[in-house]
C-alpha cells in the first residue's frame, strides 16, 4: 500500500523549491511573509504542531487562480505584518468585512445559531476553506455545483453530528438527506448528466441564510417553498400561483380536514423527488393526490381508469391526466380542464374520437352513493339483487337436493348417490 | 347396480343414444374456451385489489395481452351467439318454427317447467314424487338461456365500454358507467352461476359425480337418458325415433379428450371461484 502514495509525495517534495522562487519572486509590498511562511523548513523548525506545520506553511503562490488571488496576506491577517513577533492587534479580519450580504445571511441563520450554542457548526471557512477559496464557478471550488453536496455532507452525512444537532424526529431525514439526493432527479441530473444547472443543496436551503423548515424566514418554510422551486421552474410556478392550490395558497384556506394547499413537495417530495416520466411517479402521484383527496381517491379505484392503474397499467388515465400537473383548478372554473364546456377536450385527449357524450361520463362514479349517482345506485341496486337471487334461489335449490339424496341413501342403506331418487319410476 | 365409471353418460345398459349434434358440440366447446378465457382476462380487473389481481395479469401475459384476450374471446362468443342463432334458424326452416318454440323439444320456458319446479322442491321435502323431465329439464333450461341473456346483457355492455367514441356520439356518458356495473356483475352472477350450480347440477350431484361427459361425446347409454329424461325416452321409444338415434359409443380419442378438457375446465372454474370468495370475504 505504502508504495502507492510514496511516488506522489516524491513529486510534491520536488516541486516545493519551485513554487518557493515563484512566491519569491512575486514578493510584492507586503512585509515579506513569504520569507517565514514560505519556507517550510524555517515553519517546521519553529512549531512543535504538526498541524500549525501545515496551516502556518502558506506560500505566496497558494492564492492564484483564487478569488482572493488580488489580496495581499495583510488584508485579511491585518496588522500581522506590522512586524516581528506578530503585534498583540493583529487578527483575521472577519469575511463580513468585504462580504456583508452573505455575513448578514449567515448571521441568520441555523449554522450560526448553532455556532453560538455548540460551537462547532460551520462559519465560512467550514464550507469555503481558507486559502484555496475558489469563485463557485470554479470547478476546484469547494462550492461548484458538482462539489456542493459533498461539501454539506462533510457534516450532514456525519452521524456524530446529525446526533448532535438534529431532533429525534427529523434524525432519519436528516441522516439520509445527502444519500436521497444523489437519487432524485436532481442528483441524477448533476451527478449523471453533468448539469451544473441542476439543484444541489444551497439551491434550495440557500447558500448562507440555511434555516429549518419550521422557520418563516427559511426558503423551505412551506409557504415559501413555490417561490424557491420557482427560481428555476419559474414557467411551472407561475402557472401553479393560478391554480386552485395556489389561490388556497396565497389566502391561507384549509380544507374541511384541516389539510393546507400543497406546495411542490407535497406531491414531489424534497429528497424524493424523481422524474414525471417515472413508472413509479405515474402510479405515485395518484397515492399523493389521495392524501388530501380521499373520497376522490377512492371513488376513482372503483373506475376502470383506477382498477386497471392499479394493476400497473401506464396507459390509463391518472389524476394529472384530467386535471393537469400543476394547472388543476375547481370544474366550476371555465379554464379548468374538467370545466363541462372542456372536459370533452380532455378526454380527447386518450380518447381521439370521444363525442359530445364524453361530457356526462362520471370519472368518479360511486354506485353506493344515491343521491351523487342515482342511475349507478339503482343499477347496482338491481345487478346485486339479481345475483343474490338468483344465487340464492339455486343454493337452497342445491342445498335441499343433497339433504334429499343424503336421506334417500341412507335409507337403502347402500352409501351411493341414489340415482332414479326416493320415490321409484314413473307415478 | 353395474360398476360406476367416471363418465355419467357411460353408466347403465343399453346402446348409446345421440343427444347433442356436432356442431353442438363444438359450439359447447367454444363457449368453455372463451368463456374462461373472459373470466381469468376480466376478473383481476373487477378485483384489482385482491391480491391475486397482479399476479394473475402476469400468468396472462400483462395488461395488454389480458385486454387482447378479451377481446378475442368476445369475438368468438359473438361467434357462437350468432352460429348457433342461425342453426335454429336452418332447423326452423327445414323442420318448423313451432317445434323450436314450443312444445317437448322446445328451450322455450313453458307451463311443465313451473309444475317441474314445483315437483322437484316437493321431492326435496319428500312430499312427493321425483319429476319426470322430457328432453330438456328446468335447469338445463336455465342453463340456456342464462347464456342467451348473459350473452345480450355482457355482449352488448362490452361492446359500449369496448368502443366508447362511437356510442358517445348518441349516448349520454354516464352509460359506461352504468355499462361498467352492468358488465362485471352479470359476469361475476354468470360465473358464479357456471362454475357452483351448472358444474354441481351437471357434472358434481351424488347421481352423477364426477362428470358428465354427454356433451364432448354428444352420446349416452339408454339407462341414463331413461333415468335424466325418462319423458324424453318415452316419447321417442313410442315414435320409433330412438332406433335412429341409437350411436356407436365413443371413440377412446373422443373420451380422451372429453375427459381432460372436462376435468381441466371444471378445475379451472372451482380454482376461480376460491379466489372470488377469497376476494369478497376479504373485502
Amino acid at each position: 500500500m505504502r508504495t502507492r502514495w510514496l511516488p506522489a509525495v516524491i513529486v510534491a517534495l520536488a516541486a516545493l523549491p519551485a513554487s518557493r522562487q515563484a512566491a519569491g519572486a512575486q514578493g510584492t509590498g507586503v512585509v515579506d511573509c513569504a520569507k517565514c511562511h514560505g519556507n517550510r523548513e524555517f515553519i517546521e523548525r519553529r512549531s512543535d504542531r504538526q498541524r500549525a506545520d501545515t496551516l502556518l506553511y502558506v506560500p505566496r503562490a497558494i492564492l492564484e487562480q483564487t478569488a482572493h488571488q488580488s489580496l495581499s496576506c495583510a488584508q485579511c491577517h491585518e496588522h500581522y505584518d506590522d512586524g516581528y513577533p506578530h503585534d498583540a492587534q493583529a487578527r483575521v479580519v472577519p469575511c463580513e468585512t468585504c462580504h456583508e450580504q452573505e455575513g448578514r445571511d449567515w448571521a441568520a441563520s441555523i449554522h450560526k445559531a448553532n455556532a453560538s450554542t455548540k460551537g462547532d457548526a460551520p462559519h465560512c471557512t467550514g464550507c469555503h476553506g481558507t486559502h484555496l477559496i475558489y469563485n463557485s464557478t470554479d470547478r476546484r471550488s469547494k462550492t461548484h455545483p458538482l462539489n456542493v453536496a459533498e461539501t454539506c455532507g462533510r457534516c450532514h452525512a456525519d452521524d456524530r453530528i446529525i446526533g448532535t444537532y438534529f431532533s429525534t424526529a427529523d434524525k432519519k431525514t436528516a441522516s439520509t438527506a445527502v444519500a436521497k439526493y444523489y437519487e432524485t432527479v436532481h442528483g441524477h441530473a448533476l451527478r449523471e448528466a453533468g448539469l451544473t444547472v441542476s439543484a444541489t443543496c444551497n439551491d434550495c436551503h440557500r447558500s448562507h441564510k440555511v434555516l429549518p423548515a419550521d422557520s418563516p424566514a427559511s426558503s423551505i418554510y412551506r409557504d415559501s417553498i413555490p417561490a424557491t422551486c420557482g427560481r428555476c421552474h419559474e414557467g411551472i410556478v407561475e402557472v401553479y400561483d393560478r391554480s386552485a392550490h395556489g389561490v388556497a395558497l396565497a389566502r391561507g384556506d384549509t380544507t374541511r380536514t384541516g389539510h393546507a394547499a400543497p406546495v411542490c413537495v407535497d406531491c414531489h417530495s424534497g429528497h424524493g423527488i424523481v422524474r414525471a416520466d417515472e413508472p413509479s411517479w405515474h402510479r405515485g402521484a395518484v397515492e399523493e393526490c389521495g392524501t388530501c383527496h380521499e373520497q376522490l381517491y377512492e371513488t376513482y379505484f372503483e373506475t376502470y381508469h383506477g382498477k386497471v392503474t392499479r394493476l400497473g397499467s401506464e396507459l390509463a388515465a391518472t389524476c394529472a391526466d384530467c386535471h393537469t400537473a400543476h394547472d388543476m383548478r375547481r370544474a366550476t372554473d371555465t379554464l379548468s380542464t374538467v370545466n363541462p364546456r372542456n372536459v370533452v377536450e380532455t378526454c380527447r385527449k386518450c380518447h381521439l374520437q370521444a363525442a359530445a357524450g364524453f361530457a356526462q361520463y362520471v370519472p368518479h362514479a360511486d354506485p353506493h352513493d344515491r343521491t351523487r349517482n342515482p342511475q349507478l345506485y339503482w343499477t347496482w341496486l338491481a345487478m346485486t339483487g339479481l345475483l343474490a337471487g338468483v344465487m340464492g334461489f339455486f343454493a337452497i335449490h342445491t342445498g335441499l337436493w343433497l339433504i334429499r339424496v343424503a336421506i334417500d341413501a341412507r335409507r337403502r342403506g347402500d352409501g351411493h348417490g341414489a340415482r332414479g331418487g326416493g320415490t321409484e319410476g314413473p307415478s | 347396480m353395474t360398476p360406476r365409471v367416471l363418465n355419467a353418460a357411460d353408466r347403465g345398459e343399453g346402446p348409446y343414444i345421440r343427444r347433442f349434434t356436432p356442431l353442438q358440440i363444438i359450439l359447447h366447446i367454444l363457449i368453455i374456451i372463451s368463456f374462461n378465457g373472459l373470466v381469468l382476462t376480466g376478473l383481476p380487473l373487477h378485483f384489482s385489489s385482491a391480491p391475486w389481481a397482479s399476479f394473475m395479469v402476469t400468468m396472462v401475459g400483462g395488461l395488454q395481452a389480458a385486454a387482447l384476450i378479451h377481446r378475442i374471446c368476445a369475438v368468438i362468443t359473438f361467434g357462437y351467439f350468432v352460429t348457433h342463432v342461425g342453426s335454429l334458424v336452418l332447423s326452423g326452416r327445414r323442420r318448423g318454427f313451432k317445434r323450436l318454440l314450443w312444445g317437448p323439444e322446445s328451450m322455450v320456458p313453458q307451463l311443465r317447467d313451473l309444475r317441474d319446479i314445483v315437483s322437484q322442491f316437493k321431492w326435496f321435502l319428500g312430499l312427493g314424487p321425483r319429476p319426470q323431465f322430457e328432453r330438456f329439464s328446468y335447469m338445463e333450461k336455465v342453463d340456456y338461456l342464462a347464456v342467451f341473456w348473459g350473452v345480450a346483457v355482457i355482449g352488448f355492455s362490452g361492446l359500449l365500454l369496448w368502443f366508447p367514441a362511437f356510442f358517445s356520439r348518441f349516448l349520454p356518458g354516464w352509460i359506461f358507467n352504468v355499462a361498467t356495473i352492468i358488465h362485471g356483475e352479470e359476469a361475476l352472477l354468470a360465473l358464479s352461476f357456471i362454475f357452483t350450480i351448472h358444474f354441481f347440477n351437471v357434472h358434481l350431484r351424488p347421481e352423477k359425480f364426477p362428470i358428465d361427459l354427454v356433451v364432448f361425446t354428444g352420446r349416452a347409454t339408454t339407462a341414463y337418458l331413461m333415468e335424466e329424461h325418462p319423458l324424453e325416452y318415452q316419447r321417442l321409444a313410442d315414435s320409433g325415433e330412438l332406433d335412429r338415434r341409437i350411436a356407436p359409443p365413443a371413440t377412446r380419442t373422443n373420451y380422451i379428450l372429453g375427459i381432460t378438457f372436462g376435468f381441466a375446465a371444471l378445475a379451472v372454474g372451482l380454482f376461480i371461484i376460491g379466489l372470488v370468495l377469497y376476494a369478497v370475504i376479504r373485502g
